[in-house]
């Protein structure tokens, strides 16, 4: 955050003021630039009601804003989903994935197996690989392993290869916090295997991502059980 | 280039969009009477890659067909020849090409533009003689507006693209067609620009038109920057993977740009199950994307 003059309130109200104030889209864009950059608490609300705004330029730069929050924003954009504007719900869920809080997960859920825009499930497919845990026990974490994988597996039969690109590098996130990961890797290898083969998979680019999850996965062996040796 | 799949073909109107299946498409397809089934019959089947024996003859059938659609679903003259054009590329089937060549010299130059794209989705070579012919006349001619129209008077953009994917196959003598395709890297409207760009990239593989693409991804008008998007994935040209992912466009775009030049680029090993370096390279952009 850039030092702010007359204290952080003052700043960040200037900014969202600047927000209101703007006339073309453009010059949205811009405002909505500056109040993400503080990466302030304060900004939130302006920045999840720019999500509802229909100008894609900004709601990308409030998405990035909210990002940097990160878990702070989080308990807003759930109380803000707005079932009836599908832009802001689309927007919100892309925020929900990039930070990857515990607490989106069900929206996620919900997006990966609902959303009529292939952007959005391809964005939950991810997130959902790329949960962020701090400090859950081994018994939550592979509750939640259990719950997620079916979901991407499913996913993995999506009509759009985006989407099936996505839960290939979800399966690969989820190696890093479904414990214990001995036993899970291999499950995440049979997962990964249909969007390995040609006969199941037909897009080349889907292929090559499953083929460098996979091997990534068979490093992440190696890793645990040189760990283990040593 | 134009839209993706999704927007470049006619999506089916609110009252026809009953889920169908392949049978009923099939019927919808053989029945005369109502030409709005027929349309979105040859939608579906192109969409779905039908391969059923019966899609192809009856698709050459429904190209020959003229006149609106009865419903008035579409606004288009010939909705369902265009249709038909647009699946049988889909359908690589190579009995389309003869009906295909006809329809490149149809007088509705809607019904041209899907069938110089679906001649060289088809990699059909004859087409090459029959698209030089029609561009020969130059931005000047065939590339000039249609009066009282914003159409030009050919579809420049479709019959550019379809040479560069018909590739240098069958040519003695490259020059020719090099000499008709270049100075429409110089037409006024920059999609056109763009299209003959990826074309002479494909052929030559000269860096220069490479370069000229990336610049309009610069452009300040956000349709340019898409076409020129979906134009470099075509060529494979991988050392736009930069300038792709700082594009200001919608992250599905550069997507797909950033998916052909992983699929597309000559350097792409097809016996290679894993990435190679560089690819590596290009699939962490995307990720980054998602």
């Amino acid at each position: 955050m850039t030092s702010p003059p007359h204290g952080a309130l003052q700043f960040v109200s200037r900014l969202v003021d600047q927000v209101e104030a703007a006339q073309t889209a453009d010059a949205l864009t811009t405002a909505v630039e500056q109040l993400a950059a503080t990466r302030h608490p304060l900004a939130i609300p302006c920045l999840i009601q720019v999500l509802g705004f229909n100008n894609p330029g900004a709601a990308g730069a409030a998405v990035g804003g909210l990002v940097a929050i990160g878990r702070a924003a989080v308990p807003a954009v759930l109380a803000n989903l707005d079932d009836y504007n599908y832009g802001a719900r689309a927007w919100s869920v892309r925020v929900l994935a990039a930070v990857g809080d515990l607490r989106g997960l069900e929206t996620l859920e919900r997006a990966l197996a609902q959303d009529i825009g292939p952007s959005v499930r391809r964005a939950a497919a991810r997130g959902m690989g790329g949960l962020q845990l701090h400090g859950e026990e081994t018994a939550q974490r592979q509750q939640l392993g259990e719950r997620v994988l079916p979901q991407l597996q499913a996913a993995g039969r999506d009509g759009e290869w985006i989407v099936r690109y996505a839960v290939a590098v979800g399966m690969e996130g989820m190696a890093g916090w479904w414990q214990p990961r001995s036993e899970h890797l291999k499950l995440l290898q049979e997962a990964l295997q249909p969007l390995r083969q040609p006969t199941s998979e037909d897009v080349p680019v889907v292929r090559l991502r499953a083929e460098l999850a996979s091997a990534r996965l068979l490093h992440h062996v190696v890793v645990a059980a040189n760990g283990m040796s040593s | 280039m134009a839209a993706p799949d999704s927007a470049g073909s006619a999506p089916p109107s609110a009252g026809l969009a009953a889920p169908i299946n392949e049978p009923r498409a099939l019927r919808w397809l053989r029945q005369t009477e109502d030409a709005s089934r027929r349309y979105y019959a040859a939608w579906w089947l192109g969409r779905m890659r039908s391969g059923h024996p019966e899609a192809v003859p009856l698709l050459l059938q429904a190209l020959g067909e003229r006149g609106p659609a009865a419903s008035g679903i579409t606004a288009e003259p010939n909705p369902v020849a265009r249709n038909a054009a647009r699946a049988l590329g889909k359908l690589g089937d190579h009995r389309a090409v003869a009906g295909l060549l006809e329809a490149l010299e149809d007088p509705d130059d809607g019904l041209r533009e899907a069938a110089a794209r679906s001649l060289g989705a088809l990699g059909a070579v004859q087409a090459r003689g029959p698209l030089l012919r029609r561009l020969a006349s130059g931005p000047s001619v065939a590339g000039s507006q249609q009066p009282g129209s914003r159409r030009l008077v050919e579809p420049c953009e479709a019959m550019l693209e379809a040479l560069g994917d018909l590739g240098m196959v069958d040519l003695d003598n490259p020059r020719p067609l090099l000499a008709v395709i270049r100075p429409y890297a110089d037409h006024e409207r920059p999609v056109i620009r763009s299209a003959a760009c990826r074309s002479l990239l494909q052929l030559t593989g000269e860096p220069c038109w490479g370069e000229r693409l990336v610049d309009l991804l610069q452009h300040e008008q956000l349709q340019v920057r898409r076409a020129a998007l979906l134009d470099l994935g075509a060529t494979g040209w991988r050392q736009a993977a930069p300038a792709v992912a700082a594009t200001l466009a919608e992250n599905s775009l550069k997507l797909i740009a950033l998916r052909g030049l992983v699929e597309e680029s000559p350097e792409r090993d097809c016996g290679g199950v894993m990435p190679a370096a560089e690819e590596v390279a290009l699939l962490d952009t995307m990720d980054r994307l998602l």
